[in-house]
């Protein structure tokens, strides 16, 4: 085990299979000179060489469809794309090209492509730097989304990533970039479409993604004070999402609150809630309950970005409620 | 090869796009291919001139109007036919259709978003380039797309990282609808390479031996590793933007005929009447073709349409699988 930020989970992991296989490469913006925008990819041009450790021009677009191309013949592409509003360049290339090829070729065409990105609020971006889009992609048949809440998920989950023959959408968050934790040492590997009990419990089953995973955790500390027991459960992948852990957790606790920072309409969290309903509605003493971010732009500035997303505080106030 | 032997040839797979063509649009007129049908009626020698001279191991990006492109680059026409008719046995298994396959086998790929395969070719150079393969990626647009970002930024990266992709613009005078006087403001759309760096050329497409020509220079030039290569073909569709749209709507009579004057079969025919065919064996060949074909989309028609199970294998590989 060793101890380290999210932030270097993912430059140890990705240049550990850049030394792994030479097929493997980083595509962005300003992933080598700067080494990325958090650090997370620091000294590997230095390491790789620039053919390797690949800038990119400023065109979402290009790079994400030079990614798919290149993956076709041969090579496995980590194209990063700076921040997930960004994506939207290059969701043609992506959902109506990359994630299709697979399926038009009667399965003689694997497109092993990472698309690496991150969302969420704790840069004081407002409303284009800081949204969380992971709900469009849950919706992409053949399209596979992780979003991994610690450095130990992100490194097995970028490690199967890279390794996958499928692509995978991988969203990171901006406020993970910095907190720490254990990651297992040697060839560490997690598998798509099962999920972690953060945290075990009694009462209440608490089901959260990416940052809103810690948030449930502070949460569950607090109630711990009431006398209240929460199991938080990350599913991590989005899809294929893990319904037999969720259920398996619903079935003894009761009660559920679904959190995530992206709003809830139309959302992963309906699906969350739908699972739970369709397979504990017997189980179930309370309708299940959201928590979510709400349903606006995301203001600018430190105080009013975190005012409309959830935190641990929304958390207990659903728990109290679905507990009452 | 002699010089007539290759017009030969090349007038053969000519006869083979023209008559797989006018086939597919009875069918489209008989609603056997259901929708998505793009007829390549006129620029067949677009097609025919660029692939003649790529290799199995080249890859070809193509468009909502694949289906010459797809049989020049060595897909079969039972193949292509059974796709357009939506059964088992074509080249995406009936799963694609008219606008979209894939023929792993021959390297060929077409989308129908338009301007999207830019990019993505500029990807599949890249691998070549870093294999150190002398393949090239071959991408097919129409004047349409010169005006979306895919396009723009595709070829900049094709430029500043010098890939071996050969970019050919087949102008065909119309976005659909709209003529491209309207939405281009240059007169030549291999302008727009230069502002990329790129020695872009414009040449007739109605002429299979200039296509010829110009494709074989840009593959010297890929192949020596000297960056991407934009080819402007201007030509002309001779049918509407789709099967059996209201034409009449956005171009006259006239016009279509002073274009079929220079049909790229006649100009060819004439040529090697010139050089000492007769009419006979000329029509004769035609005739084979036309039968050749026929029956290959009799065969098709025999095929069975993909279960609904079939039509949601391979959404993705199994997970553990993968």
């Amino acid at each position: 085990m060793a101890r380290m930020s999210y932030r270097d989970a993912i430059r140890e992991t990705t240049a550990e299979e850049l030394r792994r296989d030479d097929s493997v490469y980083l595509i962005g913006e300003d992933v080598g000179r700067w080494g990325n925008l958090f650090g997370a990819s620091a000294g590997l041009l230095e390491e790789f060489g620039p053919e390797r450790i690949c800038d990119s021009p400023i065109s979402e677009a290009a790079m994400t469809g030079c990614a798919i191309g290149s993956a076709l013949y041969g090579m496995r592409p980590i194209a990063e794309i700076m921040y997930i509003d960004f994506i939207t360049i290059a969701m043609d290339q992506m959902i109506n090209h990359g994630v299709k090829y697979h399926q038009l070729s009667n399965g003689q065409v694997r497109v092993p492509v990472v698309f690496r990105t991150q969302g969420g609020v704790g840069m004081r971006n407002s409303s284009q730097h800081s949204q969380s889009l992971e709900n469009w992609f849950v919706n992409v048949p053949g399209l596979i989304v992780v979003m991994p809440s610690t450095p130990a998920d992100l490194c097995g989950l970028l490690r199967s990533a890279v390794r996958s023959d499928n692509p995978v959408l991988l969203i990171e968050h901006k406020s993970l970039y910095f907190t720490r934790g254990e990651v297992p040492e040697g060839d560490y590997t997690i598998p798509f479409g099962v999920a972690d009990i953060k945290r075990a419990g009694e009462d209440v089953t608490i089901i959260a993604t990416s940052w809103m995973v810690l948030q449930a955790l502070a949460a569950a500390r607090t109630l711990t004070d009431e006398g209240i027991s929460c199991e938080v459960i990350d599913p991590r992948t989005l899809w294929p999402l893990d319904k037999q852990a969720l259920i398996d957790s619903v079935k003894r606790t009761k009660h559920c609150v679904v959190v995530t920072e992206a709003p809830a309409e139309g959302g992963w969290s309906g699906e969350a809630a739908s699972v739970v309903h369709e397979h504990c509605f017997a189980e179930l003493r309370k309708p299940v309950s959201r928590v979510c971010g709400m349903r606006t732009g995301i203001p600018y500035g430190t105080d009013l970005e975190k005012a409309v997303v959830p935190d641990a505080s929304w958390i207990c106030d659903a728990v109290r409620e679905v507990l009452a | 090869m002699s010089d007539n032997e290759q017009l030969m040839e090349l007038y053969t797979q000519l006869l083979v796009l023209r008559h797989f063509d006018e086939f597919c649009y009875d069918l489209k007129m008989k609603d056997l291919i259901m929708n998505g049908f793009h007829p390549y009626s006129g620029q067949e020698a677009v097609a025919v001139g660029v692939c003649s001279l790529l290799r199995e191991d080249d890859v070809v990006f193509s468009t909502h109007r694949p289906q010459g492109h797809s049989i020049a680059k060595g897909s079969s026409t039972r193949a292509v036919f059974c796709e357009m008719l939506g059964r088992r046995g074509g080249v995406s298994q009936g799963i694609g259709g008219p606008m979209q396959w894939i023929d792993k086998p021959h390297n060929f790929f077409c989308g129908s978003i338009v301007g999207s395969g830019l990019p993505i070719a500029a990807g599949v150079a890249l691998a070549f380039k870093r294999q150190a393969r002398d393949s090239v990626a071959v991408c097919f647009f129409g004047d349409g797309a010169s005006n979306t970002g895919a396009f723009h930024e595709g070829m900049n990266l094709a430029a500043i990282w010098k890939l071996p992709a050969l970019y050919i613009c087949e102008n065909n005078q119309y976005g659909e609808a709209m003529p491209v006087q309207e939405f281009v403001p240059v007169s030549r759309i291999s302008q727009r390479a230069t502002s990329y760096g790129l020695n872009g050329v414009s040449v007739d497409g109605m002429d299979v031996e200039a296509v010829m020509n110009a494709t074989a220079d840009a593959l010297e030039q890929l192949r020596a590793g000297r960056g991407p290569v934009f080819i402007e073909m201007v030509t002309y569709r001779f049918r509407g933007h789709y099967g059996g749209d209201p034409e009449h709507t956005y171009r006259s009579r006239e016009e279509i005929a002073v274009w079929r004057n220079r049909d790229p079969l006649t100009l060819a025919r004439t040529r090697l009447l010139a050089r000492g065919y007769t009419e006979e064996t000329l029509d004769d060949l035609e005739a084979s073709v036309r039968a050749e074909i026929e029956g290959d989309m009799e065969w098709a028609l025999e095929q069975p349409f993909p279960t609904v199970e079939q039509a949601t294998d391979h959404v993705m590989i199994p997970l553990g699988q993968d």
